[in-house]
């Protein structure tokens, strides 16, 4: 057992991975109702801007990125911020991600349980995502990482479902008239929150440091990635309004799958349980990498760094987060409407680690390169 | 624990061995003699020669050419006036042994031994090449393209090789596998081309080898694998040598084993065990059509069954109505729920096809004929089955066959009966979890520690020329990523 | 280092194969009776609702129409099941038929309940039908089989290919035009008696509920100006003639200022049939006959529109000409009450393919 290392690296990286991390990241459970939040049509401007204010923060991001040194990793950070802030730090995060690991997991299972089986207790469905979790998890976080760009190969080609929703007589122009806002609305600032927290979810590639090779242009696929997500929450919304148009797409819960099981082919009449089912392909990736993040996020406040890691751990780990989730599922439970205060709270989750994390790092080397050029 | 006392006992036991074999005695005519008794094919014969002196001739006389014998040693040795008997042989490899265990090795690779009463001894080489010609190669055979293969003859597979590579760059590392074969393993790759680190990996793995028996390549292969426990090959068995000499040319390492006719290459992707040699013969389109078509029936072969029982048993409302009359209709009195039905199906035709395999020609027609009837028609009129499963089962059994390296076409049926568990507990999604993990388990495996499942993950966009799709080959400029060859460029660009 | 993963596996096993399941029921298809189609009618008492069916769906079994009083629409399933040895299961319900009665109190619960049940395909289609329902099944189920099916495959039809002849129409348009402020749904109202099951016209519904219908003559011009804009057959009694392949490109404006609608259609098709008096070889009967089928065309449109007009509903979408990207729209009742009064103006053009013989 003794070269079983969780945390190593070995074989040097393609680019595609930045790519398919981030867009992965950007692309969670929001995507599915997020339309239903948005209803106006307007807010197709207000997913561009969001999505231009996302790409200031990635540059934030790469800036703050290109002056780490990748190769030292937790060494690194422990520079930056001294041992013992970044073991505060590193709790704060422990509830951050254990907080959007249990979202995603909870999400996913709420939609299979929905729209596919019913019948079934959505806990087993936790069991079985997280023992493929644990299993992909255990591989380490190199080949976690890697499998990121199967999990986005395995469900980019979806975008292209949405294609018959853009052809007429579906598709008619004059269901996104107006497209400005005429009157008051009511919680537009609610709307760009949500695109603001969907589009969360970059900013864990610090944790991935050590993987990316310093001679990339890591800005340069972030921005692809993020253009990506972009073009697809807006083709996503334009379909939903498209399809239900804006008062009855306010009724829908959620938008996106509903919208799915209109289509039909040839041998499969219903897509969208083929649809979701392969969706899990994205969660299980974001949960094994959240997974892995909480283990070095717990042994980085337990002072444990040095020792070496061990399947045990990180077993106990994801243990623990399934009693997390049925303990969830049990309180918070689904009381009636999709969002309730759980979600409420990863949203803000989401929001407040995008918006700061990048400009706290930036912060951080400056100052640190103030004082060492002192 | 458990495990680890078992290991050691293995090691302490292999110890034993190796010491069970070492020959410790002197070396003289009594234990020449004795090492000899009880073989029957072993042989010893004295001769007087001139100058009153005496000889003793010691050999194995199955492994070296009679023939020969006598015109290349008994006759010039008997002839002999010289003091050392060696220079009157014309053989230049002869050999002076001095030890007894040196002797024993030698004799038992196909040299004679000769002793005089002074107690030298010699040993000249006078191995009888016991080769077959070289045939058209049996298990992977293509239309249009060489003809050769490999046959047990490791220097006659060098040979083939070398013919295809005249470079001196093409070097060829030989080492001994097994204790109690003493298998010869060469290990060839092209200096200048092949990352010297991957070479490095292979020669370590080579030599580490402590075991007695390296019969074949899938043994050797065995101990080089960096996954014992997976399913997937991650070494291609070939017996063409083009594939061989293309592999090399890419900067990959082939190693060949004595005495079987079939080349291990590495590093290789899971993608390599869906490429065959045809692909570069036919054109480009026509080679990405049918190579794309292997990958789709590979997924055909094992997905169809699953989800037939997915479908049937949870998932009555995606089925086009229809079609799922049809099936209302046909499974509306069998017996068996649709899990049980797919897994006796995929059983028994598992045991026709193991069974026509271990037949004689003759009888596997016999074996077609009556396997066909019975599950073609018998099962469905008796009951068992649907006639939709009995077409499904077909198809996938055909599909099945698209995949060219046959290591992994045996893997499908495990794979399909993991599946049909994971269907028929939870549908589509359980399916998706069945898929997940097999290519988490497939990202995580790696050939000579390069990543198994390469041009996807890690990304080689490189790579993709020569993948789902075959590239015009004045395309592929670069060397595949995959390999970490030393030189990328194909065409030679310092010469313009 | 392998054991907990095979613990699992083999705790997973053993689960499995002693029929341990995570499920409390399972979909296996011979033990279930997916229905194709509901039928739904006004009960005797105020509120309750007939639900009728036919099982099974195999061919070569007997069939067996059923039909039971509840008050709610899952009540009906449960009441089939126990009559019934298979499981009704409404994963492949393909058609609703919904009585005149019922249509006319309002559906859009019922398509709620629907619509809700995860199983249940949006692509379900709507039908509204006049009378005895109940005895057309049960006589022609001796002569037809697979009379639901041939049902199913009749309206599967008309939607995927675009055919006109009848205006098909799903649960999920029907929802979404209910929900939109400027459109109408609509549904094929079909006339059901013993022996037959016949087309009348399209019915228009209002806040979910029918308003009225459209006779066959003014059916032909609603279908030319709803979705498909194409029709096979434009019969023209009075002309004595018959317009084949008829296709139409409808503008539509809406002019607030004068208080009028403008509709611009450019029809183009070709005389398939002709059995009136008028030579079609000589130029200046065919420019006559032109002229006779345009003002034909033109009369019918506004006729329909007006009775549009009259029923309070919007099923050609006209009120969405209003919306503009800039502006603020208007609510749905300003629209309404501006196109009942509504000046109509319908310029039409045709285009005749010339006759060959």
């Amino acid at each position: 057992m003794g070269d079983y290392k969780l945390f190593d690296k070995t074989a040097e990286f393609g680019n595609g991975f930045i790519i398919a991390f981030v867009h992965q990241s950007q692309l969670l459970y929001f995507v599915l109702f997020l339309p239903k939040m948005l209803q106006q049509s307007y807010l197709l401007f207000g997913i561009l801007a969001v999505g231009i204010l996302s790409q200031i923060n990635l540059f934030i991001l790469s800036k703050s990125m290109s002056y780490m040194d990748s190769k030292q990793g937790y060494n690194g950070f422990a520079k930056l911020f001294g041992h013992r802030n970044l073991r505060i730090i590193a709790f704060a995060g422990i509830a951050v991600i254990l907080i959007k690991l249990c979202f995603i997991v909870l999400g996913y299972a709420e939609i299979v349980h929905q729209f596919i089986f019913p019948s079934m207790q959505p806990s087993w469905l936790f069991l079985f995502i997280m023992l493929i979790c644990t299993y992909i998890a255990s591989q380490g976080m190199e080949k976690t990482l890697r499998f990121g760009i199967i999990a986005f190969f395995c469900t980019f080609w979806m975008i292209l479902l949405y294609i018959p929703y853009f052809v007429p007589p579906g598709a008619d122009v004059l269901d996104l008239y107006p497209l400005i806002p005429a009157g008051r609305d009511e919680h537009p600032w609610k709307g760009m929150l949500m695109i603001w927290s969907s589009l969360s979810g970059p900013e864990y590639i610090i944790l991935a440091l050590p993987w990316i090779n310093p001679k990339q242009k890591a800005l340069t696929y972030l921005s692809i990635a993020n253009g990506i997500s972009v073009f697809l929450y807006i083709v996503l919304f334009m379909a939903c309004l498209f399809f239900f148009g804006t008062p009855y797409l306010g009724k829908i819960s959620y938008p996106v799958l509903n919208m799915i099981r209109y289509l039909q082919t040839p041998v499969f009449e219903r897509i969208e349980i083929v649809m979701i089912s392969m969706q899990m392909f994205q969660y299980v990736f974001l949960a094994s990498f959240l997974l892995l993040s909480l283990y070095g996020a717990i042994r980085i406040s337990a002072c444990s760094v040095h020792k070496e890691t061990g399947r045990k751990g990180l077993y106990g780990v994801s243990f623990f987060v399934l009693v997390c989730l049925f303990l969830i599922d049990q309180f918070f439970g689904r009381q009636g409407k999709e969002l309730n205060g759980w979600t409420n709270l990863q949203l803000w989750s989401g929001t407040l680690t995008y918006l700061l994390i990048p400009s706290l790092l930036l912060v951080a080397n400056i100052r640190r390169r103030r004082r060492s050029s002192h | 624990m458990f495990w680890n006392k078992r290991i050691q006992k293995i090691r302490h036991e292999k110890k034993n061995g190796n010491e069970l074999f070492q020959k410790n005695e002197d070396l003289s005519l009594e234990s020449l003699k004795a090492m000899i008794s009880n073989m029957d094919d072993g042989e010893s014969i004295e001769h007087s020669i001139s100058r009153n002196r005496k000889i003793t001739i010691v050999y194995i006389k199955t492994l070296i050419d009679l023939e020969r014998l006598n015109e290349s040693i008994i006759q010039p040795v008997k002839n002999c006036s010289e003091e050392m008997i060696h220079t009157c042989l014309s053989s230049e490899k002869i050999v002076a042994v001095t030890t007894l265990d040196n002797a024993q090795k030698l004799m038992m690779q196909g040299h004679v031994l000769i002793y005089d009463d002074k107690g030298h001894l010699w040993a000249v080489p006078l191995e009888n090449p016991l080769a077959r010609s070289v045939e058209e190669s049996q298990s992977e055979t293509i239309l249009y393209g060489p003809k050769d293969s490999f046959t047990e003859q490791i220097d006659q597979n060098i040979t083939l090789l070398r013919r295809r590579l005249p470079l001196t760059e093409l070097k060829t590392e030989k080492f001994s596998a097994g204790y109690l074969t003493k298998t010869k393993v060469v290990m060839l790759y092209v200096e200048g081309i092949a990352n010297p680190d991957i070479v490095d990996i292979a020669r370590k793995k080579i030599s580490k080898i402590n075991f007695d028996m390296i019969i074949e390549q899938s043994n050797l292969a065995a101990f080089m694998e960096d996954h014992i426990h997976s399913v997937f090959p991650q070494f291609q068995q070939t017996d063409r040598p083009d594939q061989c000499a293309y592999s090399l040319g890419l900067g990959k390492i082939v190693i060949l084993v004595a005495n079987t006719p079939f080349a291990l290459i590495a590093p290789i992707t899971f993608f390599h065990l869906f490429q065959s040699p045809e692909d570069y013969i036919h054109r480009w389109i026509v080679a990405s059509f049918l190579r794309s078509l292997r990958y789709v029936s590979y997924m055909v072969s094992i997905l169809l069954i699953p989800l037939y029982v997915a479908l049937t048993t949870h998932h009555y409302h995606i089925i086009p109505l229809q079609i799922l009359f049809v099936l209302l209709e046909s499974r509306s009195k069998l017996p068996f729920s649709p899990f049980w039905e797919g897994l006796l199906m995929l059983f028994v035709l598992e045991i026709i096809k193991e069974a026509s395999l271990r037949m004689p020609n003759k009888t596997s027609t016999t074996l077609g004929t009556i396997a066909g009837i019975v599950i073609g028609q018998a099962a469905v009129e008796a009951g068992f089955v649907s006639k939709i499963l009995i077409v499904l089962v077909g198809v996938a059994a055909v599909a099945s066959f698209l995949v060219p390296n046959y290591l992994l076409s045996k893997t499908n049926t495990l794979i399909q009966f993991a599946y049909l568990i994971l269907a028929s507990f939870l549908g589509i999604p359980g399916i998706v979890l069945g898929l997940i993990h097999m290519l988490a388990h497939l990202n995580g495996l790696t050939s000579l520690k390069q990543p198994y499942f390469s041009p996807i993950a890690p990304l080689y966009w490189r790579d993709w020329m020569d993948f789902f799709f075959r590239a015009p080959i004045p395309w592929m400029k670069k060397r595949p990523k995959q390999a970490d060859a030393l030189f990328k460029w194909r065409y030679n660009r310092g010469d313009g | 280092m392998r054991s907990p993963i095979f613990t699992v596996l083999l705790i997973g096993c053993i689960c499995f194969l002693t029929g341990f399941s995570p499920f409390s029921d399972q979909n296996t298809v011979e033990e279930i009776a997916p229905v194709t189609f509901l039928a739904v009618k006004q009960g005797e008492e105020k509120g309750s609702l007939t639900v009728a069916t036919l099982v099974p769906p195999i061919m070569n079994e007997e069939k067996q129409f059923f039909s039971t009083k509840v008050r709610l629409l899952e009540q009906g399933r449960r009441q089939f099941n126990f009559k019934y040895y298979r499981e009704i299961r409404f994963g492949q319900l393909r058609m609703l038929f919904i009585d005149e009665q019922i249509a006319k109190t309002g559906i859009v619960n019922l398509m709620d309940t629907l619509l809700t049940d995860p199983e249940v395909s949006p692509r379900l289609f709507l039908i509204v039908f006049k009378g005895d329902f109940e005895a057309y099944t049960k006589n022609q189920m001796q002569k037809q089989k697979d009379l639901d099916y041939y049902l199913y495959r009749m309206f599967k039809h008309y939607e995927k290919e675009n055919q006109g002849e009848i205006a098909v129409t799903n649960i999920h348009e029907f929802m979404e035009k209910t929900h939109t402020p400027y459109s109408d749904p609509y549904m094929p109202v079909f006339n059901v008696d013993k022996n037959c099951f016949s087309y009348e016209g399209t019915g228009f519904f209002s806040n979910g509920k029918l308003k009225g219908q459209t006779d066959k003559e003014q059916d032909q011009f609603f279908l030319l100006l709803s979705k498909s804009k194409f029709l096979k057959n434009v019969i023209i009694e009075p002309l004595d003639l018959s317009l084949g392949e008829v296709h139409a490109i409808v503008k539509k404006q809406v002019n607030l200022k004068d208080h009028t609608v403008v509709l611009k259609i450019q029809y183009r098709g070709r005389i398939d049939e002709y059995r009136g008096s008028k030579d079609l070889n000589s130029q200046a009967d065919f420019y006559e006959l032109t002229d006779e089928i345009k003002d034909y065309l033109e009369e019918g449109t506004v006729s329909l529109l007006k009775t549009f007009q009259e029923l309070g509903v919007d099923p050609l979408e006209i009120g969405r000409q209003t919306l503009t990207p800039v502006s603020k729209s208007m609510s749905a009742e300003d629209w309404l009450t501006f196109w009942k009064s509504a000046k109509i103006k319908v310029d039409c053009s045709i285009e005749l393919e010339p006759l060959t013989i």
